[in-house]
């Protein structure tokens, strides 16, 4: 066992780790149906890949008009997760509230296991992954936020990647030091994405600061959603009092963040309208007309806020079923951004082109396109798994 | 050295198409309604007879502005897009990484993507096939049959489009967003 050596030098692994104790799992009804699970969703993603490599961008939807689609969504769904988990992470050891102590260590692997997936989704919109990897550093486009966005992750992944890997040694000096880094690096990569979009000129709806704002925002509250699905699935909806006084204070802190995201969706939507200016005021009532918004809002925003406002955090049970409706919303919120920021035709003089009146432009994902941004989620579960059964996720006492 | 724009007498375009198709033809454009780094837009004629709005009528062909500011080159993340010596924006297929940013950014939907090459491609003012032949027209300004297109240097006070530039109003097409085009509208 040379390579179990090997690995226990620069991390520890759990004694009892091995093949046999990752497939000896309690065959309950509810392992299994997670187990089935994961293997659907890995083998959609495989199947995805394949058709990805077969015939790359034709097997997506995408047009001259919209040329992005849900993978981008999906891609903007798991990074900005796993920015959320990294400032959570963070809330213990570096904003030294110390309810958060006891989670570092799992909520830095979730952040880990959530960027991945993320990775995989953005290899597959681009194009042409490794030309990007030659001339990202060969002739640096430095005034482009995908350049900045895309360093900026390598470093995040490289931070992140290090303070686990201290954290399980039980360095926690170096543990600390590398999270501040993974989280400047973080809330810069996670707005720089924002800016992708908000440096969009053309498109007012998009144009200017309000987006990179909001994804901060709400990767806080896609991580803490997260955060409420994992716990109740370990602890299968029974949670030990230290788990459950955290996470009651990480329901507050989602409370506040969700009532000021209202607060910016509001006024984000009212400063549109008002004035009737064209190309934004018509996006936006078009945005606020659709059943997805409105569902988004609901889901994401009111119900757990409610929840979270007449518990007073306290609904745990609540909260977990109400997170799963949620996460789903958001994944179907930034796939919604993304469309929006597209759905007005570039006006031009194209009033009509090739005899069609331009209006507005629609898109709905190929079944590819969505095999391979809901497939990433088998490999976020499975890296879970195995790093659950490898690894002690829990504090050390002496903290 | 140069610095090619184009000027566009746009009033006297018949929407013949026929720089659509030479543009084509010259530079091996793909078949298919997305696929054009050309176009002519229309207007469907507004009112009831006998009261019908004649300027509701008017065609106005287009391409890629050419902008001296341009927001496809900015964001581009690997430098695939750039301005050559001409002050023509080109794309250089084998940096390109189908990032499809430039597609987003260009406020003229001027790009598209190339099935063969899977890159994103767009007007070159003809770059890579008549001036690198030595030619100084374009496919679209030769075969036009009421010469809507005039194509030349902005740099040479003697050229026709700095001629008629000095001498006819103008203007550019969506100007306030700061691209500085370098196509021109004749008034
Ligand atoms: S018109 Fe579009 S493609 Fe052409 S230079 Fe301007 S921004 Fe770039
Ligand atoms: S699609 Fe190509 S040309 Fe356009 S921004 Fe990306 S790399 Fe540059
Ligand atoms: S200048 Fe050349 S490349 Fe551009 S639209 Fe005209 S024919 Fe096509």
């Amino acid at each position: 066992m040379a390579l179990r050596e090997l690995v226990n030098k620069i991390v520890p692994i759990k004694e009892d780790f091995s093949i046999k104790s990752l497939l000896g799992f309690k065959k309950t009804p509810l392992n299994v149906l997670v187990f089935f699970m994961i293997m659907g969703l890995l083998l959609l993603l495989v199947w995805g890949l394949a058709q990805f490599l077969m015939h790359g961008h034709h097997a997506y939807n995408v047009t001259r008009e919209h040329p992005w689609g849900l993978l981008i969504s999906g891609y903007i769904f798991f990074v900005g997760t796993s920015t959320g988990l990294c400032i959570i992470a963070s809330l213990g050891h570096v904003f030294g509230i110390k309810e958060f102590n006891h989670i570092g260590k799992r909520t830095t692997l979730l952040a880990i296991i959530t960027l991945l997936p993320g990775f995989i989704i953005i290899l597959t919109e681009i194009g042409h992954p490794v030309t990007m990897m030659i001339y990202n550093i060969l002739t640096p486009g430095i005034t482009s936020a995908i350049w900045w966005m895309g360093t900026l992750y390598g470093l995040v992944l490289t931070f992140i990647i290090l303070e686990f890997g201290f954290a399980l040694r039980g360095n926690h000096k170096w543990a600390v030091r590398l999270g501040i880094g993974g989280l400047i690096a973080d809330v810069a990569a996670f707005t720089t994405l924002g800016s992708v979009f908000a440096y969009l000129v053309a498109r007012p709806i998009a144009n200017g600061p309000f987006i990179p704002l909001y994804f901060l925002l709400t990767a806080v509250v896609s991580g803490a959603f997260f955060m409420f699905m994992i716990y109740g699935f370990k602890h299968k909806l029974n949670f030990p009092e230290e788990v459950k006084i955290t996470l009651v204070k990480l329901a507050k802190i989602l409370g506040l963040l969700l009532a000021v995201t209202m607060f910016f969706e509001w006024w984000r939507i009212i400063t549109a309208i008002y004035g009737d200016m064209p190309e934004r005021a018509d996006t936006m009532m078009r945005i606020i007309a659709s059943t997805s918004f409105q569902l988004e809002v609901l889901f994401a925003m009111v119900i757990p806020f409610v929840i979270i406002l007449v518990s007073k955090g306290t609904a745990l049970k609540a909260l977990f079923f109400s997170s799963i409706a949620a996460l789903i919303s958001i994944f179907l919120m930034r796939n919604d951004m993304v469309h929006h920021a597209q759905m007005m035709p570039m006006q031009m003089l194209k009033k009509t082109e090739y005899q069609l009146a331009p209006t507005w432009i629609e898109y709905s994902p190929s079944p590819v396109e969505w095999a391979i941004a809901v497939g990433a989620l088998g490999v976020c579960f499975l890296l879970y798994y195995v790093a659950e059964k490898a690894f002690d996720l829990d504090e050390d006492d002496h903290h | 050295m140069a610095r090619y724009g184009m000027a566009l007498d746009y009033k006297n375009c018949i929407n013949c198409k026929a720089c659509e198709t030479a543009c084509k033809e010259e530079n091996g454009i793909l078949m298919g309604a997305d696929k054009h780094r050309i176009w002519v837009g229309t207007g469907e004629i507004e009112g009831q007879y006998p009261l019908l709005d004649l300027t509701s009528n008017v065609f106005h062909p287009s391409q890629c502005q050419h902008c001296d500011n341009a927001p496809c080159e900015e964001v581009c993340p690997t430098q695939a897009t750039y301005t050559d010596e001409n002050g023509v924006v080109r794309v250089n297929i084998d940096q390109c990484i189908l990032c499809s940013y430039c597609m987003n950014a260009c406020p003229y939907d001027a790009r598209y993507v190339d099935d063969r090459t899977m890159t994103v491609d767009k007007c070159n003012f003809c770059a890579e096939t008549r001036l690198a032949r030595g030619e100084t027209t374009t496919a679209c300004q030769n075969t036009c049959p009421t010469k809507v297109r005039i194509f030349g240097d902005l740099d040479d006070p003697n050229s026709e489009i700095s001629e008629v530039l000095r001498t006819r109003e103008h203007y550019s097409l969506k100007a306030h967003l700061g691209t500085k085009p370098k196509l021109f509208y004749l008034t």
